[in-house]
Order: structure tokens, then C-alpha cells, then sequence
């Protein structure tokens, strides 16, 4: 026999005011298998704690319902407090009078009628509660990071530091990402190589870190703790064990007139070819469609002058599988480009401005590239187009961002101060030279930010006007930039050498189709979803998959690199336990009725539901059943509603226990 | 019986040689274990199902136009009755090939064992002929009206002869759908109580349906009670409704239910409607082939939402 006990909380005056209490705990008391019902002010305040744990212990309680707000909020507060009282957590309930009826109704006699039946429904539900242990899975220490930028190589190294394996994956033939691209950084103007190599140096030597570069994600399996990635590693054409790196073949190679893509296509390059000096791994790659050899048999240059004999034109692409227990994702960012979109694209490009066809219309990353000590130009701001120093610059902010008209209402947060960084670059290099910024408000939150900004217009001459700008046109060797100043009110043309826009910040083409193969959601921009905006900002709904950095929203550096440390320290929170415990709310199948249509494991969105053989003692195969693995199965329910023999239930929420509930009313 | 066409079936008498042939040898060279198929029975012009483990028995397996059964029923809750081991040979009409298809999809059977004789069929008997009626516009089932399916395909072996070309006939189902959509609600709910009220809770339609294939099935559940067992207008509806809808998207129209239902509950007038809905929401037939999700157990970005408010 139960001996229920019921405690119905005022919550303050939030349920008091609309329902009686006191009545609806006289009336449950009265209900056939409740042993206990009392009322308190705050039921999950120490007192009220304390006031339940007492109960359950004097009235040998065996369940217990908490009528108070969502279980939501307060479920884990009641179920800690009963198994500190020594009764099973899975055997207390809650019902939910306050969002479900005290905050929803006025009329105080029929709101005290509705908590009475919905409490009464509970303590029905409770009674056919299963006596629960936590489900525990095995745990492999091991993490997947995906992206090479900032952020992958933060998070990274920074589990790699606490003793954990790491797999780093990086698309491109060297880590390092957009960061390695820039010149300075902000606030402080830091040179980016300097802060950035270094740690592309330390992966590469790390003993924990394993690192497949020119590598895509093929597919991902499993679950939280057990995941298993099959990694394809592209053809590289040079064996990464042989190459000394010593760069020959690089040197001999005759096809030299390639846009480098880490230049923005400024600077040129070999069809063997490392990104850049600096890289890491510093092993060259063939680009194949480049490469005389790949096109016409001929050529060879490059495999005749490797002294090791690294260079090999039959390698192919190869797939291999890696068990991690943690993923996270960095995949990072790309700009947008005012190029002309294809129709029927939520995003558009910019005609006013030339749909990029003004070679001296360059996008901020070009001007990164051009004022790098290391880029195409050797530092030398110069134009693309005749290679001559622009003496009047125009800057262009939110080019693509905050232009609802274009398709992308966010602000990508970093322009504002990457634009101030540039007209004090600009204004470093070229002395005679004048910086004009066209924005909309300057958004310059974060610590020595604003003082940034203000220095540029203080110190470094940048002349700002606020406004948009409504057309770009070339005329001879200028670009005539027409605007308005709202300031003053009225209409500005600037012939510029040189136009700077500073263009959106988008999630990597194809983080799309990663996400569907991590099975993580993400919005309409393709930027990853967090789970809660607020409360869970680096995890993904799913379940050992964290994010880091840009993928998830723009981001500037700083923010980033702690992101990529946030998601670390998940990671390694994670580790930390042998065994990982999650709450057993999960499907069970009755083996002796399923009929094995696996109906459940095709409506099954986790990918939970497996088949399982049935063999008699002599080993001879009775049947095969599904079998629900609680490691994988997120307590949905819909294999309970698609079974058509009622033969897989959720704990918790069996069809008995429904029905029960239903007939309590 | 006047003014009504007789119906060419003079193919069977071929396709009855063809079968045993096919049987026999299936059989002794040890292809299969058995054959399930159709035998004379003792009436005159009747048919049953049996099970021929060896050529003699095969030699009296037939063909006619009172052969209705779905012998599909055999390999899943029937199963039992047969020998386990090695291939089964089956006789299918186009309509039974149908209900094999989804049971390969809902993992009952594997295409592999399996050794399928495909009928060509002109059409059986309704259900209330007797077995030695001819076969005319008035005596055929409903269910071969509205048959696309007289020369199945994709078997391992089907008689070489041509179905001959049936004249069209009225469709009686679709005809019956279109009198019911265009009633009110109210007044096509009370067509079905009426209807419902008739059930005496056999559970025939049940014993016959080849998809049928629970081992318990949740209407003989008392833990808890889903469906009232007894033959009560509530309990009825009930077991209609939940029959109907664990139909949708499976079943393929062998109308084995509404044949073996003694009150004559229009059962197959609902399983038509189901599959009108379906084919006229995801564009989908069941029994055409063998697919890993229907559409009732998948979701696509195209799939129709406008019930949603």
C-alpha cells in the first residue's frame, strides 16, 4: 500500500492568491493512497525542505508529490531532497499549479478545483512510478576538435594541457584559420602572427594532440561519451612523413601565377604550396587542378627535386576512424561578398556597389592581407588594380550586416573595431594620406574598446560621417562614393583611391551539412544553436557537442578564445567522471510482445533504437526485437506513440500511468 | 444474374498447369520446403490454402476464381503452422504481392526466402458467391474492379500468359467514398455507428489481416485496458478506429477483412479511404515497393503542413 505524501507549495502568493491551499490539501489528503498532505509558504526554501524530509521519515512516506511551479525549475530541488531523506528521487513528482493554473486563471473556486485534480492526477502517476537508478555510459577520454582557427586551437590545447587526447581536424592544408590572415589585432595592436604562431607551433608539437589538416568530417556516429568520426583525409600528393619541409619544390615548380586564397587572391602562389610561411604542418599540398602534371601527365618537377622522395601523385584520398567522447565545433567564419547572389537566395548582393567589379572595392580581410608585414604586399598599402598608395581611403560600415533589405539583420559586432584598427594602420603607413568612415553608430562594448575607437578619431585623424552610403562608381582612376551625413544633413561625394567595406560575418559555407552530420541545430544564417541563449551558451542540445567561436555567432578574438576555453572546460568536465550519469527517463522494450516491425527505430530521431537478437539455449535465434539503448535515448516518447502493440514504454510515462491519470479526473 | 457480362477466365486453367509444374520442381530439387498455394476443397468449385511439402501434394495445387485468400497471413501469424527452415514457396495474386512488399518493408519477411509464383489473375469471387459461381461483372469481388495489379511483376516465377483484357467495371469503392465525403460529419459518423454497432468483436478481420502481425495485440491488453473487449458501440468504435489507423500507409487492399467479416462491415470502404488520403497527401501506394520509411513514420520538409493552425 502507498503512503503518498502531497506538498502543496504557496509559492509566495503566486498560487495562494488564485488557489485555496489549504482546501487542496485537506481534499488530496483524502485521496486512496495519500498518508500525508500539508501546505507551506515556500517549499523550496530550507524550511520547506527540511519540513518534507521530516514528513518522509515520521509518516514512512513511499512517494512523494510536490504541487508547486514547473518541474522544470524545481523538479532536481525535490528529487535531491527526497533521496537525502532516503527515499528513491524517481518517486517524487511534481504538479504543476502555477504556470498550469494559478498564473493562467482568475476565478479563485474553479482554479482551486483544477490544482485539486491536477495534483490528484499526480499522486496517480506517482504511484506507478518504477524505482529508478541513474543510467550510467562509458566515457572515452578522448575529444574531437573541428576547425583550426583561433578557437579549435584554443579548445584544443587546452584539453590537450589537462591530459586528454585531442583529434584536431582543419579543412585546409594549415591551421590558423581567418587569424592567421590578419595584420594587427585590436585593442592593442598586437601583430597577429606573433600571438598566433606560436600557438600554431604548440599543437603541432603537443604529445596529446593528433592533427589531420586538408581533412573533412565524413560522419559522425554515436553518442555522448562514445562517438565514433570517420575523418576523410583529402590526397595531399606529398607523404607528411617524408617532407622535410625544406620548400624546393615550391621554389622549381613552374606553375607560379595561382591566386593564393590566404592572400585573398592579391598574392600568388605555386601549384605546390603551403598556405603560407608559417604554416602548420609546414608539408606542402598539389593542388591538383593547378598542377601540370595532374592535367597532362607532364611536368614531375617538383617529385625530381624532393630529395626525401616525399612527393607522390598517386596518393588518394583515405577515410579513417577515430572513437572520441566529446566533439567540439569551430568551424569559424567567412565574409560575405557583395558579389551578385544566386536567384532565389535570402541573400542578397550589392549592385550600388558595383557587385564587386570595382577592383579597388576590397573587403576588409584584402586590407588585412595588404597592411601584413607577411602579405602579398610586404605591408605596403597599394591598390590593386595599378599597384599605386591610395591617399584617400573610404571606409564602409555594415556592408551586408544590420541590412534587413539584404537578408542579414544581425550585427556582426567586429567591424567597428576592426574599421577603427584600419584607419590607424592606414594612417601609420600613409602619413599624407586621409581615412574616411561612412557608419551607421559605432558599437564599441569591451574593455579598452571605446578608447580604441576614439583614438582613431582623436589621434589618428579618421574623419567618420554618419550615414550610408547609396552608390559606388568608378570615374577614370577613382571610385566617387556617394553618401549622406544625417549628422549635418546633407549629401557627400568623395572621390577615394581606395574603398574598404567592411563586409558581414557568415558561418563557413557547408555549416549546413556539418551540422547534419553532428545532428546539431542552427539557424537561419547556418550559425550554430546554443543550448540556452543565457544559461548554456558553448553546448549544443545535443549531447556532447560543444561549440567555439564564430560557427556560433560573430565573435571577435578575445571573446572567442574564451568561448574555445568555456567549451574546453566542458569537455573536461565531462572527463573527469570514468562513467557518465544521466537521467533514466529512457524507453524500455517489452521483448516478449515486439514483434521486431522496428516502426520505433525508424521514427526514432537519436538514432536510440537497435536491433536486438533473441537466441534460445542452444543458441538458435528466436527472434529479433528492438532494444533501446539508454546511452543514446533522449526521453522523447515517439517510439512509445508509433508502437502498434504498445510494446516500448517511457519510464515514467507509461501508457498505464496516462491512463491512470485520465481516470483520476 | 442477367444483363451481366461473364468474365474471361480461361487463362486459369494454364496458369494452374503452370504452378504445379513449377511447384513440383521447386520442391524436388529441394529449392523450397514448401509451397503454400491453393487446393480444391470438398465443395464443388471451392479452393483452400494449403502447404505442399512434396510433389505429390503439389500436384494438386490450383488456380480459379474462387481462390480469394491472402495466403500472405501464412508467413507471419500463421507462420507457425509452417515448417521452419530453407525457402517457402508462395502462390500470390497481384494484391497479396502487395501485402508481401509491405511486410518486407515492416522487417516480417526477407525477400530471400521467399520463392514467389506470381498469378496473372482476371479476378476471384466476391465474398457472398458461391464457390462454383461463374465469374461475371456481378460476382466478382469488389476489390478486382479497382485492380491494377492482374499481372504481378518482380516474382521468381509467373506463367506465361496474358491476363485477357477485363472490360472496365464500376469502381464500387471509390464510388462509395465520393457518396460519404459528400455527406455532413454528422451524418457520415452516424453511417458509421450504424455500421460499428454491427461488430460482434470476432476479431476475423483481425485473424485474417496479413499486417495484423502482433503477437499481442493492444486490444487484449487489460494493463491497461486500451479497448473495451466486449461487443459495446464504444469498445467497437474503438477497435474500428484503431484498426483503420494502424492500417494507413500499409495496407494494400487485399480486402481479406471486409470478405471474412460476418456482420458485412464495409471494413475495406475505410482501409480505400486511408489510402486515398495518403496517395493524395504524400503521393504514396503502399505495396509498390519495398521501402525502408513510409511516410507516416518520416518526415520531409515538403510533406503537407496545412493541418497545422
Amino acid at each position: 500500500m502507498s503512503r503518498i505524501g502531497v506538498f502543496i507549495c504557496h509559492c509566495g502568493e503566486n498560487i495562494s492568491r488564485t488557489v485555496d491551499v489549504e482546501r487542496v490539501a485537506a481534499e488530496i489528503g483524502r485521496h486512496p493512497g495519500v498518508a500525508f498532505s500539508t501546505d507551506y509558504k515556500y517549499m523550496c526554501s530550507d524550511p520547506g525542505q527540511t519540513l518534507l524530509k521530516k514528513a518522509i521519515q515520521e509518516q514512512r512516506l513511499t512517494h512523494v508529490v510536490v504541487a508547486a511551479c514547473s518541474p522544470r525549475m524545481h523538479e532536481k530541488t525535490f528529487r535531491k531532497a527526497v533521496e537525502v531523506a532516503g527515499l528513491n528521487p524517481f518517486l517524487c513528482e511534481m504538479a504543476n499549479i502555477r504556470e498550469h493554473c494559478s498564473w493562467v486563471h482568475e476565478d479563485r473556486e474553479e482554479a482551486t478545483v483544477k490544482a485539486i485534480d491536477i495534483v490528484g492526477m499526480m499522486v496517480e502517476r506517482v504511484k506507478k512510478n518504477r524505482v529508478l537508478a541513474a543510467i550510467t555510459v562509458p566515457v572515452t577520454k578522448r575529444s574531437l576538435v573541428i576547425g583550426g582557427g583561433i578557437a579549435g586551437i584554443q579548445a584544443a590545447l587546452d584539453i590537450a594541457d589537462c591530459g586528454h587526447e585531442v583529434i584536431l581536424v582543419e579543412r585546409e592544408p594549415s591551421i590558423g584559420g581567418h587569424m592567421a590572415q590578419l595584420s594587427e589585432t585590436f585593442p592593442t595592436l598586437d601583430c597577429s602572427q606573433c600571438i598566433m604562431t606560436p600557438k600554431m607551433v604548440d599543437v603541432a608539437n603537443h604529445p596529446k594532440i593528433k592533427l589531420y589538416t586538408y581533412s573533412e568530417i565524413e560522419l559522425v556516429e554515436g553518442y555522448i561519451g562514445n562517438f565514433q568520426v570517420t575523418i576523410k583525409k583529402k590526397a595531399r600528393s606529398v607523404d607528411e612523413d617524408k617532407c622535410t619541409g625544406c620548400g624546393v619544390c615550391m621554389t622549381k615548380c613552374p606553375q607560379k601565377k595561382i591566386p593564393n586564397r590566404f592572400d585573398q587572391n592579391i598574392g600568388m602562389r605555386s601549384a605546390i604550396y603551403v598556405p603560407f610561411p608559417q604554416a602548420v604542418p609546414n608539408t606542402p599540398v598539389i593542388d591538383r587542378d593547378n598542377c601540370t602534371w595532374f592535367k597532362s601527365g607532364k611536368c614531375g618537377v617538383c617529385q625530381k627535386v624532393c630529395g626525401p622522395g616525399a612527393v607522390d601523385f598517386e596518393q588518394q584520398d583515405r577515410l579513417v576512424v577515430e572513437a572520441v567522447g566529446a566533439i567540439v565545433v569551430a568551424t569559424g567564419f567567412d565574409l560575405y561578398s557583395i558579389n551578385e547572389k544566386p536567384k532565389g537566395s535570402a541573400i542578397k548582393g550589392y549592385g550600388e556597389f558595383g557587385h564587386g567589379k570595382i577592383p579597388d572595392v576590397i573587403d576588409g580581410m584584402t586590407f588585412e592581407r595588404l597592411a601584413s608585414a607577411s602579405g602579398p604586399t610586404g605591408g605596403k598599402i597599394l591598390r590593386p588594380s595599378d599597384g599605386k598608395e591610395p591617399k584617400q581611403i573610404v571606409f564602409i560600415q555594415c556592408v551586408g550586416s544590420r541590412a534587413r533589405e539584404k537578408g542579414i539583420s544581425y550585427c556582426s559586432k567586429v567591424c567597428c573595431m576592426y574599421t577603427a584598427k584600419h584607419t590607424m594602420l592606414y594612417h601609420h603607413k600613409v602619413h599624407d594620406g586621409q581615412a574616411y568612415v561612412f557608419f551607421m553608430d559605432a558599437r564599441t562594448p569591451g574593455k579598452s574598446y571605446d578608447e580604441f575607437w576614439r583614438r582613431s578619431i582623436e589621434e589618428e585623424e579618421a574623419v567618420y560621417i554618419r550615414g550610408m552610403v547609396s552608390r559606388l562608381y568608378q570615374k577614370g582612376d577613382k571610385i566617387v562614393v556617394m553618401g549622406s551625413d544625417i549628422a549635418v544633413g546633407v549629401q557627400v561625394e568623395i572621390e577615394a583611391d581606395m574603398v574598404v567595406l567592411a563586409t558581414a560575418i557568415q558561418p563557413q559555407k557547408g555549416a549546413d551539412t556539418l551540422a547534419q552530420k553532428l545532428g546539431i541545430s542552427y539557424d537561419k544564417y547556418n550559425f550554430y544553436s546554443e543550448a540556452h541563449a543565457k544559461l548554456r551558451p558553448v553546448e549544443c542540445a545535443t549531447a556532447g557537442i560543444y561549440l567555439a567561436g564564430a560557427c556560433q555567432g560573430p565573435k571577435d578574438i578575445p571573446e572567442t578564445v574564451s568561448q574555445a576555453s568555456a567549451a574546453a572546460a566542458k569537455v573536461m568536465t565531462l572527463f573527469s567522471k570514468d562513467k557518465l550519469e544521466r537521467e533514466p527517463v529512457v524507453a524500455r522494450v517489452r521483448e516478449a510482445g515486439c514483434v521486431g516491425c522496428f516502426a520505433c527505430k525508424k521514427v526514432c530521431a537519436y538514432g536510440a533504437v537497435e536491433e536486438k537478437e533473441i537466441r534460445d539455449r542452444q543458441g538458435n535465434l528466436v527472434k529479433i526485437v528492438a532494444y533501446v539503448n539508454p546511452g543514446v535515448c533522449a526521453g522523447c516518447g515517439t517510439c512509445q506513440a508509433t508502437c502498434p502493440s504498445k510494446c516500448v514504454e517511457l519510464d515514467g510515462y507509461t501508457d498505464e500511468q496516462i491512463v491512470a491519470m485520465i481516470e483520476a479526473l | 444474374m442477367n444483363n451481366h457480362a461473364a468474365l474471361d477466365t480461361s487463362i486459369y486453367t494454364a496458369v494452374t498447369e503452370a504452378i504445379r509444374v513449377e511447384a513440383q520442381r521447386i520442391l524436388s530439387e529441394g529449392q523450397v520446403t514448401a509451397v503454400i498455394g491453393y487446393a480444391a476443397s470438398r465443395r464443388k468449385g471451392s479452393a483452400r490454402p494449403v502447404i505442399a511439402t512434396d510433389a505429390v501434394a503439389a500436384d494438386k495445387l490450383i488456380f480459379t476464381a474462387a481462390c480469394v485468400n491472402n495466403l500472405a497471413v501464412y508467413l507471419t501469424k500463421a507462420k507457425k503452422d509452417i515448417h521452419k527452415g530453407g525457402k517457402i514457396g508462395i502462390v500470390v495474386k497481384g494484391c497479396d504481392l502487395k501485402a508481401l512488399i509491405g511486410l518486407m518493408g515492416e522487417s516480417q519477411l526477407k525477400r530471400e526466402d521467399l520463392y514467389l509464383i506470381g498469378v496473372p489473375c482476371s479476378g476471384v469471387l466476391g465474398s457472398t458467391m458461391q464457390p462454383a459461381t461463374e465469374l461475371t461483372t456481378a460476382t466478382i469481388a469488389p476489390k478486382c474492379c479497382e485492380c491494377d495489379v492482374h499481372q504481378p511483376t518482380g516474382c521468381d516465377f509467373i506463367p506465361s500468359v496474358t491476363v485477357p483484357s477485363t472490360p472496365q467495371l464500376e469502381g464500387k469503392y471509390s464510388a462509395e467514398i465520393a457518396r460519404l465525403e459528400a455527406l455532413t460529419p454528422a451524418e457520415r459518423w452516424s453511417y458509421w455507428k450504424e455500421q460499428f454497432a454491427k461488430c460482434i468483436k470476432c476479431y476475423a478481420c483481425r485473424q485474417v489481416c496479413p499486417f495484423c502481425f502482433c503477437e499481442q495485440c493492444l486490444c487484449d491488453r487489460n494493463k491497461p485496458q486500451m479497448v473495451d473487449s466486449t461487443p459495446r458501440p464504444s469498445g467497437n468504435t474503438a477497435w474500428h478506429i484503431v484498426r483503420a489507423m494502424h492500417l494507413a500507409g500499409r495496407c494494400a487492399g487485399c480486402a481479406e477483412c471486409e470478405r471474412v467479416c460476418p456482420m458485412d462491415i464495409p471494413l475495406n470502404l475505410l482501409n480505400r479511404k486511408m489510402a486515398k488520403e495518403l496517395k493524395e497527401l504524400y503521393d504514396y501506394e503502399s505495396g509498390l515497393e519495398v521501402l525502408e520509411k513510409g511516410p507516416l513514420n518520416s518526415f520531409a520538409e515538403k510533406d503537407d503542413q496545412s493541418f497545422i493552425k
